[in-house]
């Protein structure tokens, strides 16, 4: 009979495996966790720095500043007095502060995931070997339950800013780098043999003509990034990240029905402000490439 | 007709068990309830009961509020081991005045409760910090890492309920003014995660936890007296456990005793005999306690397993709550 019960470690060697990966990471924690934590020092003080730009500045400022992103994304005055209008309903029931804490927080996570995930994509496209690699990885961050690595996170670097973007930016960044390999590959073959014809080198057929003609695709995966970082607010809260996710899970904890109800319209109102101006831009430089294609 | 002869069937039942109740308590069910602590207890309470004093022990599934409802309305179960009676205190009073509910032991496991913690390395570092007052003055040693000219207090996790007795603490003790933030971990494990990084790098913490629990075993967290005495009932219920819009003057207060108790029903009480006197003798010294919950963590181990190991290693402290012959009855039925 033994043989038809599935190959299984020793209880008590399987006992021993999980205790020895557990006290090598504590450490591992305990040797270098100081010097890991010094490395993302600067970023955090940028991060507490921003915030408090944005939270103290007065609300005119940051509605007219919203409101010029809104136009130069969309171009649409409908989602110019629209995000004006949800800013104005979130102070109204007060919940600037913490909007502007998760809205700093978002912003900069999105920026990081950019400025790792176009290269790492870049990359992606550039040799295959390099796809076979990364693809599997970015399938694991996305799958992973966020618990699984918040806790290692919390015992490197603590709870607050710094680990609760980090857990953002593990769940944001896959699309990114997904659409930037996905649209690189999509260029037309002929349009790459036209490059090499007119001679140009690899830098110029990268950032003149592959890079341009990806962007469409690039954006979209902006857009999923900012949208995936939006729905990471609340379980990064959970690591003591400050913003509307708190008071979502205070709300949740406490039945407040009402509160975690406003503050997760809060996050909405957010991820469609962010999404149809990343969306409309993106949908104008598609529109602009299309119409020079032509003529 | 039938009815009757079935009722009848169970008086004669009834008088049975209980006649064979004088020489065995006869069945009786324990609640275990669904944290380590209390799982433990109830799975001693099981064995000694049933090896010891001849019941038929039983354990049930519980949660605090349902296990108590059920004990005053239904008499079922018969024992809870480790109720936390802080919450209802008063509904738990009037089933112990109707006399529906005895309290079998009222303090079960010594040295528990609630309270503000800092881990050893910084209590013997800082001899001078002997009560939450002297902490108080000195940020410095606590530097919160978003702002480091501030001290970090690490509250509870926003939603629980003592997050609203720390945060009206806050105010009480004037904290803002001493250059102190209250740091919301989150979440349990964010709070467990903040403390076991700080000890684990012989860092300084000082935040709010509870005993017995495991974490306080494993790492010997030191509870810090708060220096000033518990300020009267008036401000602690009627101020400090409430949303801070309605404790407008929060006094400095330690914190409040924790309620934990020993319950059983009356039917158990009546017909418990000899079991009784061993539920009102058990009480569990903290450090004790607390290693056996980190025994429990570390070997992942459930209330059953942590109950023989407990019977087995630490004999000096059960049998001192039980007569010799019953002693001897538990050892060779393990």
């Amino acid at each position: 009979m033994d043989f038809f019960r599935p190959p299984m470690m020793d209880r008590q060697e399987l006992r021993d495996l999980k205790k020895s990966i557990d006290f090598g990471f504590k450490d591992f924690s305990r040797n270098y966790g100081d010097a890991l934590e010094s490395i993302f020092d600067p970023l955090l003080y940028f991060l507490v720095w921003f915030e408090k730009l944005l939270v103290g500045a007065p609300w005119p400022v940051i509605l007219f500043v919203i409101a010029v992103l809104a136009w130069f994304g969309a171009r649409n005055w409908f989602v110019v007095v629209g995000s004006v209008i949800a800013f104005l309903v979130i102070g109204y029931f007060g919940m600037w502060k913490d909007t502007m804490a998760t809205l700093a927080i978002v912003s900069v996570s999105t920026l990081i995931c950019i400025v790792i995930g176009i290269p790492v994509g870049v990359a992606m496209a550039r040799s295959n070997r390099v796809q076979s690699i990364i693809t599997p990885i970015l399938d694991v961050m996305q799958t992973i339950p966020s618990f699984v690595y918040l806790i290692p996170v919390v015992m490197l670097l603590g709870i607050g800013k710094v680990p609760g973007l980090l857990a953002v930016c593990i769940y944001a960044i896959p699309p990114i780098v997904r659409l930037t390999n996905l649209g690189i590959r999509l260029v037309d073959k002929e349009v790459l043999e036209a490059a090499d014809a007119f001679g140009a080198s690899y830098k110029q057929k990268l950032f003149g003509v592959q890079v341009p003609l990806a962007l469409p695709n690039i954006f979209a995966g902006v857009n999923q990034t900012i949208m995936m970082a939006l729905a990471m607010v609340v379980i990064a809260a959970m690591i003591g990240m400050q913003g509307l996710g708190q008071q979502v899970l205070r709300a949740v904890s406490n039945q407040y029905l009402a509160l975690g109800f406003m503050n997760g319209l809060a996050i909405v109102a957010l991820a469609i402000i962010f999404d149809r101006i990343s969306q409309n831009y993106g949908k104008r430089l598609q529109k602009h490439l299309e119409g020079g294609h032509d003529d | 007709m039938k009815r009757i002869l079935m009722g009848l069937a169970a008086a004669g039942m009834a008088i049975f068990m209980s006649q064979t109740a004088s020489a065995a308590c006869g069945s009786v069910t324990i609640a275990d309830m669904n944290w380590a602590s209390a799982s433990f207890m109830a799975n001693v309470d099981k064995i000694i009961l049933n090896k010891g004093y001849g019941c038929d022990a039983e354990l049930v599934p519980g949660d605090t509020m349902p296990t108590f409802t059920s004990m005053n309305e239904k008499g079922e179960p018969g024992v809870a081991p480790e109720i936390w009676a802080n919450a209802f205190i008063d509904p738990l009073n009037a089933a112990i005045a109707e006399g529906r509910i005895h309290t079998a032991n009222p303090a079960p496991i010594s040295g528990l409760g609630e309270g503000w913690w800092i881990p050893p390395k910084t209590a013997k570092d800082h001899p001078e910090l002997k009560t939450v007052l002297d902490i108080l003055n000195h940020p410095e040693l606590f530097p919160y890492k978003e702002d480091p000219s501030k001290g970090a207090f690490y509250t509870c996790p926003a939603g629980w309920g003592c997050q609203l007795t720390n945060a009206n603490l806050y105010r009480a003790f004037e904290m803002e003014s001493k250059g102190w933030v209250l740091v919301d971990p989150g979440s349990a494990a964010g709070l467990d995660g903040s403390m076991a990084k700080a000890v684990e790098r012989g860092e300084n913490w000082f935040g709010y936890y509870w005993s017995p629990t495991a974490m306080i075993g494993k790492y010997n967290m030191v509870p810090v007296p708060f220096g000033v005495d518990f300020a009267g009932k008036e401000n602690w219920d009627g101020c400090i456990v409430k949303p801070e819009q309605e404790c407008a003057d929060p006094k400095p207060s330690a914190w409040t005793k924790s309620e934990v108790q020993s319950i059983v029903t009356d039917d158990f009480k009546s017909k418990g005999g000899a079991a009784m006197e061993y539920l009102a003798a058990r009480t569990y010294p903290g450090p004790v306690m607390n290693g056996m919950l980190v025994y429990m963590q570390d070997n992942q181990a459930d209330g059953a397993d942590a109950a023989i190991e407990f019977l087995k290693s630490h004999e000096d402290v059960w049998t001192q709550w039980v007569s010799s012959d019953v002693a001897a009855k538990v050892k060779a039925g393990l």
